[in-house]
């Protein structure tokens, strides 16, 4: 974790994805991570799944990690135009799916780098990071 | 144990049957599964109907009493399911339990839907519909398509077991050849690997060939408790086990992405109800929406060791003739796809495999046969035993 809470997206309820979305139009990653337990959840969940405890904290994610799986997306939704490139990424303690700006592999080292939007509902993106 | 018993299944031919509302599409399945069981509508006292997409793509809901007013059903207790591409599995699952619990005597179970370009959404239109599967808020706004959530996963197994192109190509190559045995098979060609892999490249690794069509079509089975299924004339098959499970949304934090451990889950919860293990399963279906998924089936399933799904395959070991045949059918891949009909269309080719009328794509004498029939990012699966009565 790069910082413990984070009240300005979080107040009093605890994370929701209207200010998980919100944080992330601001290029802040926001996820949970359980006091009882330590798991750490990507996308904002009501409950655990490590334990099933309800005392989820909001924190900011690591905002590198490396490419876990990835495609090509070559047949696309309507609306959402020509061929790009997700990624699941490994940021260490969870994973996340996000666009990629550059062409990786499965191991390449990437970074947040803002988000993509779809429909009015924003998703992450990330970056190649030069390696070595 | 048997927990119910099949007296009828009835299936359309899929592919384009644009000429047919939903509920005519679904009476061309009905009426031969009601057929097939020598029973009339007024023997049936309950309707489990499956459909996916039909709220987004059609504005059609509510698809229950319109399909029961159909083929003369009006009147009856029916429900719609919805569970992605697993909805018919489910729907049986659940008409299981009614017969078990004797809230019904005799249920029609199936499903219906209407996804060629041909029948009202273009590629782009119906990609969306299908992508409706995945997260709302955290998979559809980067962009991920149901091709893509099988290619994550097949190209993770690829990176962990060095599962190559060509052994994906294998499974089209055998599924398509199972197509071409099958007269109700959309995609009734032979193809080559070299087909495969000059196809236009859909979300690699996946080229068109790895990918199932979209399709119309309908399926239906009936039905019945053990005992019951004694006094009607057609042959019965019986489910010994149903097992169901989910897996985490979203996809990325699920634990092991080549594991599919719903499928895992679900097929330990069948071979116990059913007391039979991978070893004893002769043949079986299993949702091959994608070559890659149908190697992560295989292995989830216990048929072979894991990271050997693809090299069972280029053995031929999944073909017709091999020791342990997937998608006699030709499977999702060849047969096609009409999303809410797929888990039904499975147990009736179950069905039909059981009572050796399963033709040019029969298994030698099958006793016990198994449908895995997969929703979402493989977040919802459910696993069917059905046996040959002896």
């Amino acid at each position: 974790m790069t910082a413990g809470e984070v009240p300005t997206y979080a107040e009093g309820e605890g994370l929701k994805h209207e200010s998980w979305a919100r944080a992330l139009r601001d290029g802040v990653l926001l996820g949970q991570e359980c006091a009882d337990c330590e798991h750490v959840l990507g996308t904002p969940k009501s409950v655990c799944p490590g334990c099933s405890g309800r005392s989820l904290v909001t924190v900011r994610l690591p905002t590198s990690g490396k490419v876990f799986s990835e495609t090509t997306i070559e047949v696309t939704p309507e609306g959402l135009g020509d061929r790009y490139q997700v990624g699941v990424v490994d940021l260490g303690p969870t994973r996340l799916l996000g666009r990629m700006s550059d062409e990786v592999e499965i191991g390449d080292t990437v970074a947040f780098d803002g988000f993509v939007e779809y429909e009015d509902l924003p998703g992450p993106r990330f970056v190649a990071e030069p390696t070595g | 144990m048997i927990r119910a018993s099949i007296i009828g299944a009835g299936m359309t031919k899929f592919g384009t049957h644009a000429d047919l509302t939903l509920s005519e599409l679904f009476a061309a399945a009905a009426l031969p599964a009601l057929d097939d069981a020598g029973i009339g509508p007024d023997e049936v006292d309950a309707l489990y109907f499956g459909n996916t997409s039909a709220a987004i793509s059609e504005n059609d809901t509510h698809l229950g009493p319109k399909a029961a007013s159909q083929i003369g059903l009006a009147g009856v207790p029916t429900q719609r399911f919805e569970d992605a591409c697993a909805t018919s599995a489910m729907a049986t699952k659940h008409a299981v339990a009614a017969i078990e619990s004797g809230l019904h005597d005799v249920i029609l179970v199936g499903g219906a839907e209407r996804c060629t370009p041909a029948s009202g959404l273009d590629t782009d239109e119906m990609t969306r519909v299908f992508a409706s599967a995945a997260s709302r808020q955290y998979e559809q706004p980067v962009g991920l398509t149901f091709p893509g959530v099988f290619a994550l996963l097949t190209k993770r197994h690829m990176h962990e077991y060095g599962t190559t192109r060509d052994q994906l190509a294998e499974v089209a190559v055998k599924n398509h050849h199972h197509g071409s045995l099958n007269p109700r098979a959309q995609h009734g060609q032979k193809i080559t690997r070299e087909d495969v892999h000059d196809g236009p490249l859909i979300a690699d690794p996946f080229h068109l060939y790895d990918c199932c069509p979209f399709s119309d079509g309908a399926s239906a089975i009936l039905v019945v408790s053990q005992d019951a299924a004694e006094s009607f004339d057609s042959e019965a098959v019986d489910i010994t086990g149903i097992g169901h499970a989910s897996g985490g949304v979203p996809l990325a934090e699920q634990s092991a992405f080549t594991a599919t451990q719903a499928a895992r889950d679900a097929v330990g919860a069948a071979y116990d109800q059913s007391g039979r293990t991978a070893d004893d399963v002769d043949f079986c279906e299993v949702h091959d929406c994608f070559t890659g998924a149908e190697v992560l089936a295989t292995e989830a399933l216990g048929l072979v060791e894991d990271g050997e799904g693809g090299p069972a395959a280029a053995a031929g070991r999944t073909a017709l003739g091999g020791d342990i045949p997937v998608n006699p059918s030709g499977g999702l891949k060849a047969k096609g796809h009409p999303i809410g009909a797929t888990g039904t269309a499975q147990i009736v080719e179950l069905t039909e495999q059981l009572r050796d009328e399963a033709g040019d794509r029969q298994v030698e004498s099958p006793s016990v046969g198994l449908a895995h029939n997969l929703g979402g990012e493989a977040a919802t699966t459910v696993v069917t035993v059905v046996e040959a009565r002896s």
